[in-house]
C-alpha cells in the first residue's frame, strides 16, 4: 500500500474562517506587511509555526484534566521529571514556561562578554538570548547545508573541522558551550547525523567544552537517522533518541514542538552546580522549580506527548506529509530546499524572486503574496529575521533568504496541503509582479516579530 | 448579639472533584525531614489540605473550562488575546495590555522598563518577587506603608495604606526624579492581606501628580481589596465590586497582575499601562523573556480562561463568599485564642508566630518552625512569611522583619467549611502543645528567594 494514513482520527475540530482576496489585501496592509501582526482569525491556513500549534491527543487532554495545580511538589511535575529522565538519561530536570526561557537561563549563566557559543545553526530566540548576555553566537554549518537545492541526507551537520579550528583560534576557555540544534530549524529543518554528533562530542571532550542539544525536534531528527544512516534501520526511535542524548551534557527543549504541547519547555543536565544556578534564576523569572511557570496540567500534557512522538507510525506520517508537499512543488519547478525537512517546507526566495534584491527582503515579499493569494500565513527566515547593519547602516544579509511553511502537527489534512500547493503554484506563475519591501519601523532585538514594512 | 454570622454560602455547586490522600503521623514525620523542614519542598501528595498559596490553585468554573476548549493556539494574533485585551480594558480601564506567563514575568519587564540604576521605589510593604525585580533592575525598595501595618494587633481597617509623610520624606531626600513610580499593592500580602482605602489612594494620586511620579498597581488581589472598601469605607456600600475595582485602577498609571489569584486561573499574568511609550518598550522586551506580545508565553486557552475569570472575580456574590470563608476560619482561630493578624485579611489567615512561640528567637525561625509543626499534626500545608522570606540585604546581613507570620492561604472555591474546621482544630492542637516545640537552623541557603528552596534541621 502506497498511501500512508494518519495513525489517528479527529476527535475535536476548530472551524476555519474564510476571507476574500480583496479583504486579505487590506488586512495585510493594515498589518504593515508583517504576518506576525495579522489576527489569527484572518488566516485560513496558518503555517507561521509548528510551535505550540499541535493538536493534542485525547490522552493529553485527559492529562490536562489530571493536572495537579499545587504550587510546590505537584504530582504532575514528578511525572514530567521521570519521563524526561528516562528519555534523556539526565537526572536534573528544570521546567520552564517555554524554550526561550530555558535558553535565557542557560546563557545568562554560561554566556557573557568575550564568550562564544558555537552551534550548527542557532535559532532566532537562541541567538537573541546569547547576544543579550553579551556573548557571540557562531554557526558552523556544513557546506552542503548552505545550498538549498543540493540534496544531501544530513544537511544539519556541523562542520567539525571549522569548529576545531575556531577553538584553537579563540581558546577553549572562551567557549563555554557548544549547542547542536536538532533538527536544524533555520537551515531548513534538516537533520544531524549520529556520526556528526559523535564527532562534535569528540571535539568537545578534547577541549572540555560541554555539549548541549537544542532538542525541540529530537524525534523527527531520530527518525531521519533511522531512515538514512547506516546501522540504524533496525533500531527503534526511542533507542536512537537515547543514544543521541547520551552524547550530550545537557539539553534545552521547547515542548511546543515534538512534545505536542501548546506551552512549555525544559532544561535537563548532569551538572549539579549548574542546575543549582539555573534554579536560582528560575525562581526569579519563571516560577518555583516544580512548576517553572507552567500550570500542572501542562506538565502532564508534555509528559504524555513526549512518549507519543516516538511512535514510528506517527513519524512516518509526519515526515511523509512534508515530503508530499515538497514533491508537488519540485515537480512544478518551484525552488524549494531539498531534501524535505522534518517540520516545514522552505521556499528559496532568492531564486523564487530573482528580481527582488536582498535588501528589499524577498522572503517577506513572498509571504505577503502567499497570504493575499490564499490566506496562507508563513514566515520569513532570511534577512528580516537574521540581518544586521554594518557601521554605515548598510544591511548585512543573512546567508539564505527562505520562506518557511511550517506544518503544525496533526492539524491539517491532505486536502489542506493540496490547497497550499495550489496557492504556491499560482503565486509562482505571477512571481514577476511581486515587489520588494522596506522597513519603516523595527525593534532593536528580534525585529521580525513586530517590524512594520511597506512595499517599494 | 456578638458574632452573628453572615452566611457566606458559596454561589456555586461542585462540578468536578479531585481526590485527596490521607497520611499517617509517621509518614508525615518522614516526609518533613526529607523536605528539610521546608513546606515548599513537600510533595503535593503528602499534603492533605494545601494552604501553601492561593496562587494558581483556584478551582476554575465550568465556563472557564469551556473557554479552555476554545483556545486559539495561533502563535500570532490569537483571538483569545483580543478577548483578554477587551476584558482588561473594560474591567480595569487600562489602555494597553502585554500578557505574561505569570505575575513575576510582568514585574521583570516593568522593572526593566521603568527603573534606572540608583532609583528609589517606595511601596506599601515589600513583596518577595516584586522587590527582587526592583533590585535586579538597579533600584532600591523603600517601605512607606503606615506603621499600623507592622503591628499584628492593630485593628485599623486599612492597614495597607501608604503613609504620605514617609513618601514625602523620600521625595525630599532623593528628589522626585529618582523615584520613577510608587509600587502600590492592593490587599497587601506581606501585611496579612490588608486593604488600602480609596481615600488614601486619592491622596496618593494627588500627591504623585504634583511631583510627576507614576503609580504602578500590584493588582493581584484588587477585587478582595474592593470588597473591604465596600464593607468599611464611607460612601461605597451601594457600589458594586466592579465599580470599585475600576475606580481603584483609575488612580494608577499601570499595573502588574498575577492572574493566578483574583482572576481564578492556574497560570497567567499581564502588564497593563496607559502610557504608549512604556507599552512599546515592554512589548519589545516581552518577546525576549516571555513570548510574542499576543501570547506572552501563555497557551491561547489560558488567556481565554483568564478573560472569563476576570469577569467572575468582580462579581459581588463571588467575592463575599470568598472573603466570608476566610473570615469564618479566622474567627474559629480567634475562638481558640490563637494569635492572628487583625483584622482578618482577604486571602488568608496569618498566625503571629512570635506570639505563638515566644520561647523561640527569630534567629531560629519561629514561623518556619510553626509551619512544620502544623504539617506534622494534620497534613495541613502552610508557609512561612517572616525572616526566611525577607532574605538578605545588599550587604549580606539578614532582614529582620517585625512580622514573623505563618500564612494560611485559602485557595479560591476549592475547600469546604468542613476543611476550614479541620484547619482550625489542628492549629489549636499545636497551640496547646506549643511549649515543647523547638526551633530550626538553616543548612542550605539559595542565593535568591531563599524561602522556596532553603533546607533546615532541628536546632
Amino acid at each position: 500500500m502506497k498511501t500512508i494514513i494518519e495513525p489517528f482520527r479527529i476527535k475535536s475540530v476548530e472551524p476555519l474562517l474564510f476571507t476574500t482576496k480583496e479583504q486579505r489585501k487590506e488586512l495585510l496592509q493594515k498589518a504593515f506587511y508583517n504576518p506576525f501582526l495579522l489576527h489569527a482569525d484572518d488566516v485560513m491556513i496558518d503555517l507561521l509555526t509548528d510551535s505550540g500549534t499541535s493538536a493534542m491527543s485525547s490522552a493529553q487532554w485527559a492529562g490536562i484534566m489530571l493536572g495537579d495545580e499545587s504550587y510546590a511538589g505537584s504530582k504532575s511535575f514528578y511525572h514530567f521529571e521521570s519521563t524526561i529522565q528516562q528519555l534523556t538519561g539526565m537526572p536534573l530536570v528544570i521546567p520552564t514556561h517555554q524554550g526561550r526561557a530555558s535558553e535565557k537561563i542557560l546563557f545568562s549563566i554560561v554566556g557573557g562578554k568575550g564568550k562564544y557559543i558555537v552551534s550548527n545553526t542557532l535559532f532566532d530566540t537562541t541567538r537573541a538570548n546569547i547576544e543579550y548576555s553579551g556573548a557571540e553566537g557562531v554557526d558552523f554549518l556544513c557546506e552542503e547545508g548552505k545550498h538549498p537545492s543540493i540534496p544531501a541526507p544530513f544537511k544539519g551537520n556541523m562542520d567539525v573541522e571549522a569548529f576545531e579550528k575556531f577553538i584553537q583560534e579563540k581558546g577553549a576557555a572562551n567557549i563555554p558551550l557548544c549547542m547542536v540544534t536538532v533538527t536544524n530549524n533555520s537551515g531548513g529543518g534538516q537533520p544531524v547525523s549520529m556520526a556528526n554528533i559523535k564527532a562534535v562530542k569528540a571535539v568537545c571532550s578534547k577541549y572540555s567544552i560541554p555539549l548541549f542539544i537544542d532538542a525541540c525536534r529530537f524525534a523527527e531528527n531520530c527518525y531521519f537517522i533511522k531512515l538514512r544512516e547506516e546501522g540504524y534501520s533496525d533500531k527503534s526511535v526511542e533507542s536512537i533518541a537515547h543514544e543521541l542524548f547520551s552524547y550530550a551534557d545537557g539539553c534545552t527543549m521547547s515542548a511546543k514542538k515534538d512534545a505536542f504541547a501548546n506551552i512549555g519547555g525544559f532544561l535537563a543536565m548532569y551538572n549539579v552546580e549548574l542546575a543549582k544556578q539555573c534554579r536560582n534564576l528560575l525562581v526569579i523569572t519563571e516560577g518555583f522549580p516544580t512548576y517553572g511557570g507552567l500550570a500542572g496540567r501542562d506538565l502532564e500534557a508534555i509528559a504524555i506527548g513526549l512518549n507519543e512522538v516516538m511512535d514510528e507510525h506517527y513519524l512516518q506520517y509526519r515526515i511523509r506529509s512534508i515530503e508530499y508537499l515538497t514533491e508537488k512543488l519540485v515537480a512544478a519547478g518551484v525552488p524549494v530546499m531539498q531534501p524535505a525537512g522534518g517540520h516545514a517546507v522552505y521556499l528559496d526566495a532568492k531564486t523564487f524572486l530573482p528580481h527582488v534584491p536582498v535588501d528589499q527582503y524577498p522572503g517577506q515579499a513572498l509571504i505577503g503574496a502567499l497570504y493575499v493569494e490564499g490566506g496562507i500565513r508563513s514566515v520569513e527566515i532570511g534577512s528580516l529575521m537574521f540581518g544586521k547593519y554594518d557601521a554605515d547602516g548598510k544591511l548585512i544579509p543573512a546567508m539564505m533568504e527562505l520562506v518557511r511553511l511550517a506544518i503544525p502537527r496533526r492539524v491539517y489534512t491532505q486536502s489542506h496541503i493540496d490547497y497550499v500547493a495550489e496557492v504556491i503554484l499560482e503565486v509562482f506563475e505571477k512571481r514577476n509582479q511581486i515587489r520588494g519591501l522596506e522597513i519603516v519601523e523595527e525593534a532593536p532585538a528580534l525585529r521580525h516579530f513586530t517590524a512594520k514594512l511597506k512595499p517599494l | 448579639m456578638k458574632n452573628i454570622r453572615h452566611s457566606w454560602a458559596e454561589p456555586y455547586k461542585i462540578k468536578m472533584v479531585e481526590l485527596l490522600t490521607m497520611t499517617t503521623a509517621a509518614q508525615r514525620k518522614k516526609a518533613l525531614v526529607a523536605a528539610g523542614y521546608n513546606t515548599f519542598l513537600l510533595k503535593s501528595e503528602q499534603v492533605y489540605i494545601d494552604l501553601l498559596t492561593d496562587s494558581g490553585t483556584s478551582a476554575m468554573s465550568d465556563r472557564q473550562w469551556a473557554g479552555m476548549m476554545l483556545g486559539d493556539e495561533a502563535y500570532a494574533g490569537s483571538r483569545n488575546f483580543y478577548h483578554l485585551e477587551e476584558v482588561v480594558q473594560q474591567t480595569y480601564g487600562y489602555k494597553y495590555l502585554v500578557p505574561t506567563h505569570q505575575g513575576r514575568g510582568a514585574e521583570n519587564i516593568l522593572s526593566k522598563v521603568l527603573i534606572k540604576k540608583g532609583d528609589i521605589i517606595p511601596g506599601n510593604m515589600y513583596f518577595t518577587t516584586t522587590r527582587l525585580h526592583q533590585e535586579l533592575a538597579g533600584g532600591k525598595f523603600e517601605d512607606v506603608i503606615i506603621d499600623e501595618a507592622h503591628n499584628p494587633e492593630s485593628e485599623f481597617p486599612f492597614k495597607g495604606n501608604i503613609d504620605l509623610d514617609k513618601l514625602d520624606r523620600l521625595v525630599k531626600k532623593y528628589g522626585a526624579k529618582r523615584i520613577p513610580y510608587v509600587s502600590m499593592a492592593t490587599s497587601v500580602n506581606m501585611a496579612g492581606g490588608q486593604p488600602i482605602s480609596m481615600a488614601n489612594l486619592k491622596a496618593l494620586r494627588a500627591y504623585t501628580k504634583r511631583h510627576g511620579i507614576k503609580v504602578i498597581h500590584d493588582m493581584t488581589r484588587v477585587a478582595e481589596n474592593a470588597y473591604f472598601i465596600k464593607e468599611r469605607e464611607k460612601g461605597y456600600k451601594d457600589k458594586s465590586i466592579r465599580q470599585i475595582v475600576k475606580e481603584i485602577c483609575s488612580y494608577t498609571d499601570g499595573a502588574t497582575m498575577s492572574a493566578k489569584k483574583d482572576a481564578l486561573v492556574n497560570i497567567g499574568g499581564f502588564l497593563a499601562v496607559n502610557d504608549w511609550d512604556v507599552f512599546e518598550e515592554a512589548r519589545n522586551l516581552v518577546v525576549v523573556y516571555e513570548g510574542l506580545h499576543t501570547y506572552g508565553g501563555l497557551a491561547g486557552r489560558d488567556m481565554e480562561a483568564m478573560a472569563i475569570g476576570i469577569g467572575e472575580s468582580v462579581d459581588d456574590d463571588h467575592i463575599r463568599a470568598r472573603v466570608g470563608q476566610v473570615i469564618y476560619l479566622g474567627q474559629k482561630m480567634i475562638e481558640y485564642d490563637i494569635p492572628i493578624v487583625r483584622p482578618i485579611g482577604g486571602h488568608g489567615i496569618f498566625v503571629d508566630a512570635k506570639k505563638f512561640l515566644p520561647h523561640i528567637p527569630q534567629e531560629q525561625y519561629p514561623a518556619q518552625t510553626l509551619a512544620a509543626e502544623i504539617y506534622l499534626d494534620s497534613g495541613v500545608r502552610t508557609m512561612e512569611r517572616g525572616v526566611v522570606s525577607a532574605g538578605r540585604k545588599a550587604d549580606g546581613s539578614n532582614y529582620y522583619p517585625k512580622l514573623e507570620l505563618v500564612r494560611f492561604t485559602i485557595p479560591r472555591r476549592v475547600y469546604t467549611q468542613a476543611h476550614m474546621d479541620v484547619i482550625a482544630e489542628s492549629t489549636a492542637r499545636v497551640y496547646q502543645n506549643r511549649d515543647k516545640i523547638k526551633g530550626l537552623k538553616m543548612i542550605y541557603e539559595p542565593k535568591y528567594l531563599r524561602f522556596f528552596q532553603a533546607r533546615f534541621e532541628k536546632a
